[in-house]
């Protein structure tokens, strides 16, 4: 992977798309290994007779739960070592299937210094190649401010932090 | 207040049944016994997990890397904890209901989402989603075993345009086995 320069707070701008990911075309094999990985043997997921058939579905599903990784990693890869993603909140809008490619990007919403930490509010989608929004939700990073303390690890939550608040509508 | 079912929910094998919001309110705040992961993290769990997330972060096979880093050594992605809990040799197996199911799922249950849980029983047949709110405050290193805490957060009966439906809020805290918090995931599930 490509490293790039640590993203401090004081460079983000409201309104800046600060990370984007793209994972290509999830092919069968892809969600197989998945499945695989995390021992899902639910059917809809490999078995294209089921899906189809039993299921009725329009081919075999991406599993919602590997797309919330992919969440994860756009928001930790864009926030970088010195960061730290404290909430993520999310929905599913549509299925993915096999042959869809998936794509996602963070943008900033709301930036705001509290307890000598900065605080960045994304808005975070995951889309097809029809830009489709797949999934769809809001994010809290934590960067380190120019010259201030570094974001603590373990990250640790303080009251001062709670009037931060994921936006309710992705 | 009793409500009952619907035509279409009656033509899902819920005739005759009626439902009240008082029977689903109980379960609010109701904890399960705390799940044990069967394993502490393995670095090939960790690879293949990787792998198949297509995340090639060196903090996780890297160990030169990891070490120099705040965490001090391999850690898995922040959100692995809710994946780290696999059926123990010689327990149930999953698949066993294929044998005399051909049409099941294979699927072996909701032990992804209730972590120790029982399922409230209910007659609502069909499980949506409803999102996730997730908050992270460590990640697990290798060699450290994940312990689940669940708990119905919220159990609300709500009268929907197509009828009734149960909406869970299942709040899961991932812990070390010395109680430092990893991970806390509420998942709302709707039941219809």
């Amino acid at each position: 992977m490509t490293r790039m320069a640590q993203l401090t707070f004081d460079d983000i701008e409201i309104g800046a798309c600060i990370g984007t990911i793209d994972k290509g075309v999830m092919t069968t094999a892809h969600i197989f290994r998945w499945s695989a990985a995390v021992e899902n043997f639910h059917r809809i997921h490999y078995d294209w007779r089921f899906a189809t058939g039993h299921d009725q579905l329009p081919d075999v599903l991406v599993n919602g739960s590997w797309k919330q990784h992919v969440l994860v990693q756009l928001v930790k890869d864009a926030l970088g070592p010195a960061g730290w993603l404290w909430k993520l909140k999310f929905r599913y809008k549509k299925m993915d299937i096999a042959g869809d490619s998936i794509r996602g990007r963070a943008e900033v919403v709301a930036k705001e210094v509290i307890d000598g930490l900065g605080f960045v509010t994304l808005r975070i989608v995951l889309t097809d190649q029809n830009d489709q929004v797949s999934t769809a939700g809001h994010a809290i990073g934590v960067l380190p401010v120019q010259g201030g303390r570094p974001v603590p690890y373990p990250f640790v939550r303080k009251p001062a932090y709670d009037a931060l608040t994921l936006p309710a509508d992705a | 207040m009793r409500t009952p079912a619907t035509p279409k929910q009656r033509e899902r094998g819920m005739e005759g049944t009626e439902i009240s919001a008082e029977d689903f309110a109980r379960y609010t705040g109701v904890s399960g016994e705390p799940k044990v992961a069967p394993t502490p993290l393995e670095r090939d769990a960790l690879r293949r997990f990787v792998q198949a997330i297509m995340d090639r972060d060196p903090l996780y096979y890297d160990d030169a890397y990891a070490m120099g880093t705040k965490y001090g050594g391999l850690v898995a992605p922040p959100l692995y904890p809710v994946h780290a809990f696999r059926p123990l040799p010689g327990g149930a197996d999953p698949l066993d209901l294929l044998h005399d199911d051909p049409d099941a799922d294979g699927s072996g249950g909701s032990d992804g989402v209730y972590f120790g849980l029982k399922p409230i029983p209910s007659p609502f047949k069909r499980l949506l989603n409803g999102g996730n709110e997730i908050e992270f405050y460590r990640c697990l290193a290798v060699g450290e075993r994940c312990i689940a805490h669940a708990r119905f957060a919220d159990v609300t009966l709500k009268q929907g345009k197509s009828g009734a439906m149960l909406l869970t809020t299942i709040e899961t805290r991932f812990t070390t086995e010395d109680g430092e918090l990893l991970v806390i995931n509420r998942q709302t599930l709707i039941w219809r």
